[in-house]
């Protein structure tokens, strides 16, 4: 219910209202003398007729005081509107509605908010006159929608009915910012309209530096979507993978944040897991008001590649997202050959032994990321590399004929190649045979006494291979190691991973296309090293190794937010070809991937729907192995924060622009617009006729 | 002198009376006083008193051993017997210096008592005056002498009107020096306590008088015709003043005018006291005429 004027400009009018005291009290200032006889009957008179007549002159100056301020009013043509605050009949009517479509409206209302909000929408075009325009604005929008003023009822009501909640959050900026523009060029009467529950988080974000243009003059009038009562919300807030990673067989130890976003505790919330589908685990948990928890699960993956994960929060009355997805690339067990050019009958003695140990420290082959296969160099020729992710050379003295081309290819396929040195590695071999495959020709060796070995150096811990070196036990353990024994190379620069104290090289790297090579000048035993008895041989071996299959390890995709952008980056075979994206209501896209940072990249940036989005080739080839084949969009855990932005702040954020908030059950079904310039006119009239009949009684 | 004295004595007025039969009326005052022996006009009889001369006495009338022993003029009074003795009681109170159209009540009033003053005389009656305020400012025993109205015109001419009104007294003062019954005309704006007024003319009354009162009012003392707010000043009584709208309270106003002279002569008429109520904008022939055809 409220009261506005067509032409406030008249308003101004109201001072006038004043003139008839002004004239009355100059009337008193110049009053004329008069020597009179009578004054005694005149004296009488007044007595006689004092109460009355100051009655009725108050009563005329009273009359003809409001006679002028409905003049005014009059001129100004107040309109009376009730319930929907629907428009005026004067003058063509310019009207844009923003409909809150957020994620948050899900549960305004007490569960009924976005009907609610969608009724008060078709009022407003319901009660639209002829010659009226409007338009439909949901805050979901990106700001490229061509949006436009129109007249047709119809097909505005008809776009009102396929709004839909967007499962993100309210873009308000570009909501805002289109309805300033498609106001700017209309003539008449302007207005916009926003429906919402005026959730906190939409307006997080807004800024009014964000809008090209503003109009302080064009009326804004909120329409709130409140809650009789703050229910219960809580959302998942985060799932992360701890432990060994993703991969199949392995452990799989999964941590949720859960939060409270209310003033009450949560209590026997139960969160539940699952798996492509399959529930996989739950756990009963409370929640502190306004806090959050973490809860554990453990599962496993069978199989590898990719899998659609669920956490669910299951609680009678619970507002909030309660269902997140997220992606699990489950990686395959790392097969690994490695070449042992000085086998002993002792296990222990042999070349491989620690090496192989740190690959897959219980032995067992379930529970191993790596599986190595131990082989002689006679066996080179025999083996089948394809099979393998990494070749891992131990102090090997001389390839066989044949295998380098062989090694050669493999290596342009993608693989990796980590050579290890030692006292049988012929240098003038591996510069022959190996020249291409190293780049930098090894000198000579050097030995030394084991208690004058040169300690670690430098570390590039930059790069990808020693991303896990940054833990300082880490560093310490593998800087307290002794190199006594290694082949000095002329490499240096960036190539070079880890460098002794003396500057020599100690692990170096070199590309061949896709493929990848690491060298360690050393050995992969203690003969030329302690490095095996260190806490940081393991976590080396397996980080180099890792590195060396593609840098790949299994992952988990907690997902992005919806109306956020995808960054997919694939091998760079992918460069150029066409990627199909399924979205959760199996509208397809497709993503031609470019080339950068010797990557296959993409930005996908249509994810206006929650759930799971596959990717696939649009030509129809498979995709690499360990490539992820789905990603995750889940709405913003912060629309689940069901607070409401108080009137003070949204003026505050609204500056200079003012806006006036009106609760939704005060739009009436219905509501009327009154002129009030026909009733204003009778009033006029009734009064001058009532002032000209005291005047003339006095 | 001459255009004032023309004035009082318009030929208009005075024939406009003639025709009135004021002859008849006479006669009857005549029959009830049982007394008529006035011979001829101007002729005494009876010495009375000296008084002092004046510019218009006849130098036969001098009193030449009033005149060797006092080294003044004195002229030699006598008195008439006549059918009527008329005092003529004027109000010369400041009240009466009030006009709204160019002729003071006073003005009015004078005109009134010298033209009543020369029909007396005219009869051979006598005919005094006596001026007042809050006292009595000139006092003109009656006599019935043809040359007595110049000395009535010239005690009119030298006074100007002055002083607040107290009639009441004034008519308790008179009373008690009129030995002889006759007539009282009172010429008054009457504003004063009604009370006294009505107490002083009773005790004429009482004596046997016949009572006339001409209530002289300016018509807009009856009317209040004014616009705009208007600071009221009394004319007797300095500090009296009063804001009024007269539009807001003219309606009132002429009621308790109306309220007043209704009271004056109900009160009048039941003390058998001729009241009759003149308004300065009346024509004065028609006022002495409409007067006399009541009288008659």
């Amino acid at each position: 219910m409220s009261l506005f004027f067509l032409h406030p400009i008249f308003l101004f009018g109201l001072v006038a209202a004043s003139l008839p005291l002004v004239i009355h009290l100059l009337n008193r200032r110049k009053l004329n003398r008069l020597r009179f006889p009578a004054v005694r009957f005149i004296l009488l008179s007044q007595k006689r007729i004092s109460r009355s007549y100051r009655l009725r002159h108050w009563l005329l100056l009273a009359l003809r005081t409001m006679a002028l301020v409905l003049l005014a009013l009059l001129l100004a043509n107040p309109i009376f509107q009730t319930g929907a605050g629907l428009f005026a009949g004067a003058g063509p009517v310019s009207l844009v509605l923003l409909l809150d479509n957020s994620l948050s409206m899900t549960w305004s209302g007490d569960g009924i908010g976005f009907k609610k909000a969608k009724e008060a929408a078709r009022l407003f075009i319901s009660s639209l006159n002829d010659g009226d325009r409007a338009a439909i604005i949901p805050t979901s929008i990106s700001g490229k929608e061509p949006i436009r003023l129109k007249g047709e009822k119809d097909v505005l009501l008809k776009e009102i009915d396929h709004i839909e909640i967007a499962e993100g959050t309210a873009n308000l900026s570009a909501a805002l910012g289109k309805a300033y523009e498609l106001l700017s060029d209309p003539a008449g009467q302007k207005e916009i309209r926003f429906i919402s529950d005026l959730g906190l988080t939409g307006w997080d974000q807004f800024s009014m530096s964000s809008l090209r243009q503003v109009d302080p003059a064009v009326p804004l009038k909120a329409i709130r979507v409140g809650r009789k009562q703050p229910p219960l919300n809580g959302t998942v807030k985060e799932i992360r993978a701890v432990g060994q990673g993703v991969g199949v067989d392995l452990p799989l130890h999964l941590e949720a944040v859960v939060a409270n976003f209310s003033d009450r505790e949560i209590k026997d919330l139960l969160v539940q897991l699952s798996i492509d589908g399959q529930n996989k685990d739950q756990k009963l948990t409370s929640l502190p008001a306004k806090g959050e928890t973490t809860v554990s699960f453990q599962t496993r993956l069978a199989r590898a590649g990719s899998h659609i994960g669920q956490l669910t929060l299951k609680k009678d009355g619970l507002a909030g997202n309660t269902a997140v997805h997220f992606g699990l690339h489950a990686e395959d067990k790392l097969k690994i050959l490695v070449v042992d050019g000085d086998p002993q009958t002792s296990l222990v003695q042999s070349e491989t032994f620690f090496l192989t140990r740190a690959l897959n420290p219980t032995g067992e082959r379930e529970s191993a990321r790596f599986l190595p296969t131990v082989i002689i160099p006679e066996g080179l020729n025999a083996a089948a590399l394809d099979s393998y992710q990494v070749v891992v050379l131990c102090n090997v003295a001389a390839l066989p004929d044949g295998f380098v081309a062989k090694l050669q290819n493999y290596l342009r396929q993608g693989g990796g190649l980590l050579i290890f040195g030692g006292d049988r590695v012929q240098a003038e071999h591996y510069n022959a045979r190996l020249g291409k495959i190293l780049q930098t020709p090894i000198r000579d060796k050097k030995l030394a006494g084991e208690a004058s070995g040169e300690k670690v150096g430098k570390f590039d811990l930059t790069h990808p291979a020693l991303q896990g070196f940054s833990d300082t036990l880490l560093q310490e353990s593998i800087k307290s190691a002794r190199v006594w024994g290694y082949s000095r190379i002329a490499a240096s620069g960036k190539s070079v991973l880890i460098s002794l104290g003396n500057g020599d090289p100690l692990v170096m790297e070199q590309k061949i296309g896709p493929g990848r090579v690491i060298f360690v000048t050393t050995s992969a035993d203690r003969d030329w090293n302690d490095l095996p008895l260190k806490t940081a041989y393991l976590p080396m071996v397996q980080s180099l190794t890792n590195y060396l299959a593609g840098g790949k390890r299994g992952i988990l995709d907690g997902g992005i937010n919806v109306g956020s952008a995808k960054e997919i980056s694939l091998p760079p075979s992918y460069v150029g070809k066409t990627l199909r994206i399924t979205k959760p209501n199996k509208q397809r896209s497709e993503l031609v991937l470019g080339a950068a940072q010797d990557r296959a990249q993409g930005s996908f940036d249509d994810n206006d729907v929650a759930g799971i989005y596959r990717l696939s080739l649009a030509a129809g080839g498979d995709k690499e192995a360990g490539t992820p084949q789905l990603f995750a969009v889940n709405p913003p855990f912060l629309e689940s924060r069901l607070d409401e932005i108080s009137e003070r702040e949204l003026q505050a954020k609204l500056n200079p622009i003012r806006a006036e908030v009106v609760p939704v059950e005060t739009l009436q079904q219905g509501g009327t617009r009154t002129d009030l310039a026909l009733p204003l006119l009778g009033l006029l009239l009734a009064t001058l006729l009532l002032e000209g009949w005291v005047a003339q009684r006095i | 002198m001459a255009n004032r004295e023309k004035n009082y004595f318009d030929p208009k007025v005075l024939a406009g009376i003639s025709n009135l039969s004021l002859r008849a009326r006479w006669v009857v005052e005549g029959i009830m006083s049982g007394i008529h022996r006035s011979r001829s006009k101007g002729f005494s009889v009876e010495f009375e008193e000296h008084r002092e001369y004046s510019p218009g006495d006849e130098i036969r009338r001098i009193d030449w051993k009033a005149l060797g022993k006092f080294d003044r003029y004195f002229i030699k009074e006598y008195e008439d017997e006549t059918n009527l003795r008329a005092h003529l009681l004027l109000d010369t109170s400041a009240s009466m210096d009030y006009t709204s159209d160019g002729l003071t009540k006073f003005d009015y009033g004078c005109t009134l008592t010298a033209s009543l003053a020369y029909l007396i005389l005219r009869q051979q009656d006598a005919a005094g005056l006596v001026t007042f305020s809050d006292r009595i400012e000139s006092f003109i025993p009656p006599r019935a002498k043809r040359d007595y109205l110049p000395q009535i015109v010239h005690a009119l001419e030298t006074r100007r009107p002055g002083g607040e009104t107290n009639v009441g007294k004034i008519l308790e003062e008179i009373a008690g020096q009129i030995k002889r019954r006759g007539m009282v005309i009172l010429v008054s704006d009457l504003l004063d306590e009604p009370a006294p007024i009505l107490k002083g003319l009773r005790l004429f009354r009482f004596k046997g008088n016949d009572v006339i009162v001409f209530h002289i009012l300016d018509q807009a003392e009856l009317d209040l015709p004014f616009e705009g707010n208007i600071l009221f000043e009394d004319l007797e009584t300095a500090n009296l003043n009063v804001i009024a709208d007269p539009r807001a309270i003219r309606q009132t106003y002429r009621q308790v005018v109306e309220e007043f002279t209704n009271h004056m002569r109900k009160e009048c008429h039941d003390s058998s006291i001729d009241y009759q109520l003149i308004s300065t904008s009346t024509p004065l022939d028609r006022a002495l005429a409409s007067y006399l055809s009541w009288r008659e």
